[in-house]
């Protein structure tokens, strides 16, 4: 009996062993890849992109972990099948989705799902998008997945960057960094991946708020234990257990936060605070935002310019109205009363996800109520 | 020939076993250098790691004092139970490795067990591993309680079979 259930563990160990092997080199300086079509583009020029034994890379080799994993050992959906939300019986309204809507198109993505695939490769209202999921960092982010105008596939390689997920895109074997949403080793290296607003909400709101969505469903192709969490009770225990670059104490560790990216400026607000407060009116890297929750674990960010106006909003409950004209908004951004009725918001993409990665990736950032008291 | 003592037997069977352990912790943690990996594993799974060490250990010192005192104790067949027993208690607490690594082995492995065990049980192992694990420690420490009375009533003075004389 001993011999049957030791024998297993080493080969486990062995295996493990031989698999741990990963070559890694000091960068030179090269210069910058040519710009690509599509909507891929360059990443700022202050980021320097060098080059190892012919491999282009922005961060450093040695930063790359192995994390045990085959190249999609961890499988990404490539080929998702979805439930109509009447038709969802293994949804239970408290459920965490990743929320999407192009075009009309409104689909739902658990998180419980996703923590087993990491990445769907997908298609909503006519755009090719990767709805991508971290569960160590909490970052969900939304990318259109075109390069050269040409879809293409992600999927995981098996690696991190800061405990990050890496992923790769299939046609050039690119590897790019979800918490950057850029390529950071490979042909593409200094490439940006267009980034797509998305909603992280409780699946009881989305789908009153979207009737018509539909949700992807556990025919993923996969045989998982969708049912249950392999990470446990990691969310709501306030340790981490592995290294990071960067520990900074504004905020405890896992609170989560709703990251924002405008120009060369970085700012994190508390998902707590938006919820408590509803609305917020800020200014960030020269651009007027407005943060709005709604729903438990939800916010959205706009952009308040309009035309030549910056509108500055309130909201009393019930109603959200701007206090120049008066005019009463809904949550999609858009004017549905008043002088400004049809007038609608750009909305602009969040990094929602827990702070202690935010800060490594972005140890300059702003907090929001730092600088307000 | 020179015998061990019982006592530096288990402590050197208790401490392979930690050893053991921790190596797959490493090897399945590559993301992590070795020294955070063993922290991490030390604080998630220090009741298990330190319960399996003493337990095995005093497994193996038990039978060594039944082997040097001439007695039967039946103690292969307790130790082979007692390493298993060991085994299958690393295994779930091995599920408490998930978070270490995004994309990691352990997640890997949990990945493909509902192809071996399908996916209702494996639920169930994944939810209950904490407690599978405090479980088997418990069968573990079960094992040494046993072994210890059958040492102690074959050291009894009282000849074998007098009762029934």
């Amino acid at each position: 009996m001993s011999i049957k259930l030791l024998a297993p563990a080493c080969a486990i160990v062995l295996a493990m062993l031989a698999a741990t092997a990963y070559g890694v080199s000091n960068g030179t300086d090269a210069a910058p890849p040519a710009p690509h079509n599509g909507t891929a583009a360059e990443l700022p020029a202050n980021i320097t992109i060098m080059e190892t034994d012919g491999v282009l890379h922005t961060i450093p080799l040695e930063d790359i972990r192995y994390g045990g994993v085959p190249k999609d050992g961890i499988p990404s959906i490539d080929a998702p099948v979805f439930r109509n939300a009447t038709d969802a019986p293994f949804m239970d309204d408290a459920d965490v989705v990743i929320g999407l809507r192009i075009n009309g198109d409104a689909r739902a993505y658990p998180l419980f799902i996703l923590v087993w695939h990491e990445i769907v490769n997908d298609e909503v209202g006519g755009a090719p998008v990767a709805v991508t999921y971290c569960p160590l960092c909490y970052t969900s982010q939304v990318f259109e997945r075109v390069l050269d105008g040409e879809a293409v596939e992600f999927g995981t390689t098996g690696r991190l960057y800061q405990s990050n997920l890496l992923m790769y895109d299939r046609p050039t074997d690119t590897y790019w960094s979800q918490a950057l949403g850029t390529a950071v080793k490979g042909p593409l290296s200094g490439h940006i991946l267009a980034t797509v607003p998305l909603d992280l909400m409780e699946w009881g709101d989305w789908k009153s708020t979207y009737p018509e969505t539909v949700v992807l469903s556990t025919d993923t192709g996969h045989s998982r234990a969708y049912g249950v969490d392999p990470y446990g009770s990691y969310y709501t225990d306030p340790r981490i257990l592995f290294p990071v670059n960067h520990i900074d104490d504004r905020m405890p560790l896992k609170e989560v936060i709703v990251g924002m990216k405008i120009g060369g400026t970085y700012k994190a607000y508390r998902q707590a605070d938006m919820e408590s407060h509803n609305i917020i009116n800020d200014n960030m890297g020269g651009v007027s935002v407005l943060l709005l929750s709604e729903y438990a674990g939800n916010t959205r960010v706009f952009d308040r310019a309009l035309g030549n106006m910056t509108l500055t909003f309130a909201y009393n409950g019930t109603a959200l109205t701007d206090a120049e004209t008066g005019s009463e908004w809904n949550y999609e951004g858009l004017a549905v009363a008043g002088e400004l009725a049809g007038e609608r918001l750009v909305r602009l993409s969040i990094w929602p996800g827990f702070w202690f990665e935010w800060v490594a990736f972005h140890p300059e950032t702003l907090v929001y109520g730092d600088d307000q008291d | 020939m020179t015998r061990i003592r019982p006592a530096w037997q288990g402590i050197v069977a208790g401490a392979a076993v930690v050893s053991v352990y921790l190596g797959v912790v490493v090897a399945t943690t590559p993301a992590l250098d070795p020294a955070p990996a063993i922290s991490a594993a030390l604080q998630l799974n220090h009741i298990v790691i330190a319960g399996m060490g003493v337990g095995v250990g005093l497994q193996v010192y038990i039978s060594g004092r039944a082997r040097a005192a001439g007695c039967r104790i039946g103690s292969r067949k307790t130790l082979g139970g007692n390493s298993g027993g060991a085994a299958a208690t690393s295994f779930f607490s091995f599920f408490s490795l998930v978070p270490l690594g995004c994309c990691g082995w352990w997640l890997y492995a949990l990945s493909l067990l509902p192809g071996v065990l399908g996916t209702g049980a494996t639920a169930v192992l994944i939810e209950h591993s904490q407690t599978l694990a405090y479980a088997l420690l418990a069968v573990v420490f079960g094992h040494v309680g046993v072994a210890a009375y059958r040492l102690r009533r074959e050291r009894s003075p009282v000849p074998r079979g007098a009762a029934g004389v």
